[in-house]
């Protein structure tokens, strides 16, 4: 079976700046792994490239199977990868619920009209939608909040609001840029459970995170990147061992 | 040769103006990101005030025109620091930007009711002779001109470049947080450049108003000229403002004499619009762009309007019923015509909201699809015998053609451009509508429009036009209520306030905006059919530019992204001057000040704060321990 991401000798350069540099490795299907890094190895940098946001200078991507290059915005999430952002971007002037439900956007099967006109087929989609919805919501305990301002929760909600946005889109791989950022630790433990019983659904997942407990918690490989060039990937109780990351992350020999 | 010199000197000292008022937009932009779109009013205030020192009180040319300057500095400052200045700090760009359109109504509104509506020409500063160069004849006031602008443009490239004040200025304008941090008062550097750019607007003023006579909505001109002028050179560049505004002028004054000068302004904003396509950023735009996607991302803070299932239905059908019982009572002479107006614009403002209020797509053209839709379908009943519903259809077939071909335009264009796109559209179809004599009937209008009929009834009566509109605008609300509850109005949203995230979750954006823009343009094209079959009348003023801004200024007193909220504001600016007659001369001042103070003060709108309103009494009952809820049983 083709690996759900395989990244090709990938390289991406601003100005006189390789940001990234000849980095190649590939995710298996079904796995949750982790990309990690001190500041400023490259890890959004490497998001960015993969979904075409700053495309490679040199490289390629390609996700189950088939090349990315040139295939930027909706059309990544319609072939079934989606990202989230570094920063929570919920969408203001929403409410939590419906946050979620515009993830299911690209997933709506009746059109615009039907909607309009409250159609038997168009209200047993909303439905099903809105169900969905409700119980991703119930499993990261924001369904108390669904009718409030997504933009009245705290930090770290938003984040796991907009994990479960993501996952509305029916992905078949998420990336997910720092979900820890902000969290604190009982809102870290309800997002290592989300994404772990995403994971089980059949959804490979890669996430940029500082947080290490969580990373070694979860993710079954770990790829290490120190500015711009790959250190190491590895199951986590290898790269753990691994001097070179070690020193990328201490600085000195061990 | 000569001839065609003489054409290009024309041209210049035409151009000269614009230049000036350019050079306004793009001060005040590179400082505060916004374009302002007042500016072109200052010109008008500029000329007003030495009017009165000059010719009313007899003062000397210099003195009065120094007196003129200060006293527009002045209230330009005081305007400015109770409105712009509060608004560039606390408003998304967008809605700054329809704010200053706000303010240019207002400002229009002032010399209304100081000037009246008739034109005024100021006498040249020396003399009706012109000076001859050869056989080049020049007027003293093109040189005055050409030199008073000369003098601004020096002076200010002095004072940006050369000094520590122009240092400040453009700290600001490179990054307002860190020159905040760096001890930078930005709030008073983004006033300073307001008051500088109302000093310019003066000065270009009293210098014109001898040659062109002004009166008081000249400033629509001005600031729609300028704005093309600047949108050629290059927002934000000193020098762009210069070669755009005189290239503007001498290609107009070309225009207006080898092909007609009622079309002088379509080739201008034709040109516009190739450029616009073409090289985005404009000619003289050195450097990268100004970050406008960064600021555009600042999250504001907006509560959603949601009213639960039931009460939306209990609300609509109470309001229906009232409406619909209105004509049956004894109304005040004129209430009712007004009424019918106030209903038949509420249709294209409903059209105004899916794409402004729930798509976040700033549109100052959707008078144009008015007109397009206005005209196409009084000209094929009126003159061909179409019937009417065919010729509503065939409007807006045409306005829907309109709006694919202009997303083609705006497709590639974000934030400021795309809203200044839209206003091109709407100055377009103006100047068509003015143009096309034959067609149109031009700037006198078209007569003798039948009634609106269909199936052998005819809604002659305004009673029978004000239940149809009303019918059709409570169909059309429950329909989009519909969309806007499902996948479709969430998609819209999603594209209001963070296209990447709405892209990254598979949002087609690109496709989302065009089917806004088509609702809006379907609705504005219908209500402007309805329009001309109940006046029996289409003149090009019933549907232009201003028409735009004052059906922005409905929307957003209502409330934005509310659908129902439009009527509120429709309503209110309708039927506020028909029963307060003596409030008739003050209706434009108002419309610019209610939509700069709901901006303000009043950001949800009079339907969005009713419906926040029962929001907070109906949560009461919800938790039976609190206080409000004993105190109301006891």
């Amino acid at each position: 079976m083709t690996p759900a991401l395989e990244i090709v000798s990938l390289s991406r350069r601003f100005g006189g700046l390789l940001a990234i540099d000849d980095v190649s490795f590939s995710i298996a299907r079904g796995g949750l792994s982790a990309l990690i890094g001190p500041n400023g190895a490259g890890k959004t940098t490497l998001f960015n490239a993969i979904t075409n946001i700053f495309p490679p200078t040199s490289g390629e991507v390609r996700f189950m199977g088939q090349s990315l290059a040139g295939i930027a915005g909706d059309k990544l999430a319609r072939l079934g990868l989606v990202r989230t952002f570094q920063t929570a971007r919920v969408f203001p002037g929403m409410t939590v619920l419906e946050n979620a439900l515009a993830g299911a956007c690209l997933r709506a099967r009746s059109n615009a009209v039907a909607q309009m006109l409250r159609l038997p087929s168009a209200r047993a989609e909303e439905r099903k939608l809105r169900e969905q919805a409700s119980a991703l919501l119930d499993l990261i305990g924001l369904s108390a909040f669904r009718d409030a301002a997504a933009t009245d929760l705290p930090m770290g909600a938003q984040k796991n609001l907009e994990v479960v946005r993501a996952l509305m889109a029916d992905p078949a791989m998420l990336l997910l840029d720092e979900p820890a950022a902000g969290l604190n630790d009982s809102e870290t433990a309800d997002l290592a459970a989300l994404l772990t019983a995403i994971r089980d659904c059949g959804v490979t997942i890669m996430v940029v995170e500082h947080n290490m407990s969580l990373v070694m918690g979860i993710a079954d490989q770990v790829v290490v990147l120190d500015a711009g060039r790959l250190v190491a990937a590895g199951a986590p109780a290898d790269i753990q061992r691994d001097a070179r990351v070690i020193e990328a992350y201490v600085g000195g020999s061990v | 040769m000569l001839g065609f010199l003489q054409i290009v000197i024309g041209g210049l000292s035409q151009g000269g103006v614009f230049a000036a008022v350019a050079l306004g937009f793009s001060l005040v932009y590179r400082v505060t990101g916004v374009v302002n779109l007042s500016q072109g009013a200052f010109c008008v205030l500029g000329a007003m005030a030495m009017y009165y020192f000059q010719v009313a009180w007899g003062w000397p040319t210099p003195l009065a025109a120094a007196a003129s300057i200060v006293a527009v500095v002045a209230f330009g400052l005081a305007v400015g620091a109770t409105t712009f200045v509060p608004a560039v700090a606390t408003l998304p760009i967008s809605s700054t930007l329809v704010l200053t359109a706000g303010l240019l109504t207002f400002f229009g509104g002032v010399a209304l009711i100081v000037w009246g509506n008739q034109p005024y020409a100021l006498p040249p500063f020396s003399g009706e002779a012109p000076v001859s160069f050869g056989q080049l004849r020049v007027p003293t006031q093109g040189l005055w001109l050409a030199g008073g602008v000369a003098a601004m443009i020096a002076a200010l490239w002095w004072l940006v470049y050369r000094t520590q004040l122009g240092r400040a200025l453009q700290a600001c304008a490179e990054n307002a947080m860190a020159a905040s941090l760096m001890g930078v008062d930005v709030k008073r550097m983004m006033l300073l450049s307001f008051g500088l750019a109302a000093a310019i607007g003066a000065a270009s003023g009293l210098l014109v108003a001898p040659i062109t006579s002004l009166q008081f909505d000249s400033g629509d001109f001005f600031t729609t000229s300028g704005f093309v002028a600047v949108a050629i050179g290059g927002m934000g560049s000193f020098a762009g403002a210069v070669v755009g505004g005189l290239l503007l002028g001498v290609a107009e004054q070309i225009a207006a004499y080898y092909v007609s000068s009622l079309f002088a302004n379509t080739l201008a904003l034709l040109l516009l619009l190739a450029m616009l396509l073409w090289r985005p950023n404009g000619l003289f735009a050195a450097g990268p762009a100004r970050r406008v996607d960064v600021r555009s991302e600042v999250v504001v803070h907006r509560a959603p309007i949601r009213l639960a299932n039931g009460r939306m239905a209990g609300l609509a059908l109470a309001l229906v019923a009232v409406l619909g019982v209105l004509p049956l009572l004894p109304l005040p002479n004129g209430v009712l015509p007004s009424l019918t107006i106030a209903m038949i614009l509420f249709i294209s403002v409903l059209g105004l909201d899916v794409l402004m209020g729930w798509t976040g797509q700033v549109s100052l053209g959707q008078a144009g699809f008015m007109a397009i839709g206005g005209y196409t379908a009084a000209i094929l009943a009126t003159n061909y015998d179409w019937p009417p519903l065919a010729g509503v259809a065939a409007g807006m077939a045409l306005s829907l053609v309109c709006a694919l071909l202009l997303s083609v335009v705006t497709g590639r264009l974000r934030g400021h451009y795309l809203a200044l796109a839209t206003l091109t559209f709407g100055l377009l179809v103006d100047s068509l509508t003015v143009g096309l004599v034959d067609v149109t009937g031009g700037p006198s209008g078209l007569v003798g429009v039948p009634s609106f009929g269909v199936a052998g009834f005819d809604f002659d009566t305004p009673a029978s036009m004000y239940w149809l509109a009303l019918a059709l605008a409570a169909v059309f609300v429950f329909t989009l209520e519909g969309g806007m509850r499902s996948q479709f109005g969430r998609g819209l949203q999603a594209v209001r306030t963070d296209q990447l995230a709405a892209a990254a979750l598979g949002v087609n954006v690109p496709r989302v905006k065009l089917a806004a823009l088509c609702v809006s343009a379907a609705l504005a094209s219908l209500s402007g059919s309805l329009y001309a079959f109940n006046f029996h009348f289409l003149s090009p003023e019933m549907v232009a530019t201003p028409r735009s801004f004052e059906m922005i200024a409905m929307l957003v007193l209502g409330g934005e992204g509310t659908l129902v909220g439009g009527l509120f504001g429709s309503l209110v600016l309708t039927l506020l001057p028909t029963l307060v007659q003596g409030l008739a001369a003050y209706k434009t001042m108002a419309e610019g000040a209610l939509l700069v103070a709901s901006f303000l003060y009043l950001p949800e709108g009079l339907f969005g704060r009713f419906v926040l309103w029962l929001g907070r009494i109906g949560a009461k009952p919800a938790n039976p321990n609190g206080e409000p809820a004993a105190k109301a049983a006891t």
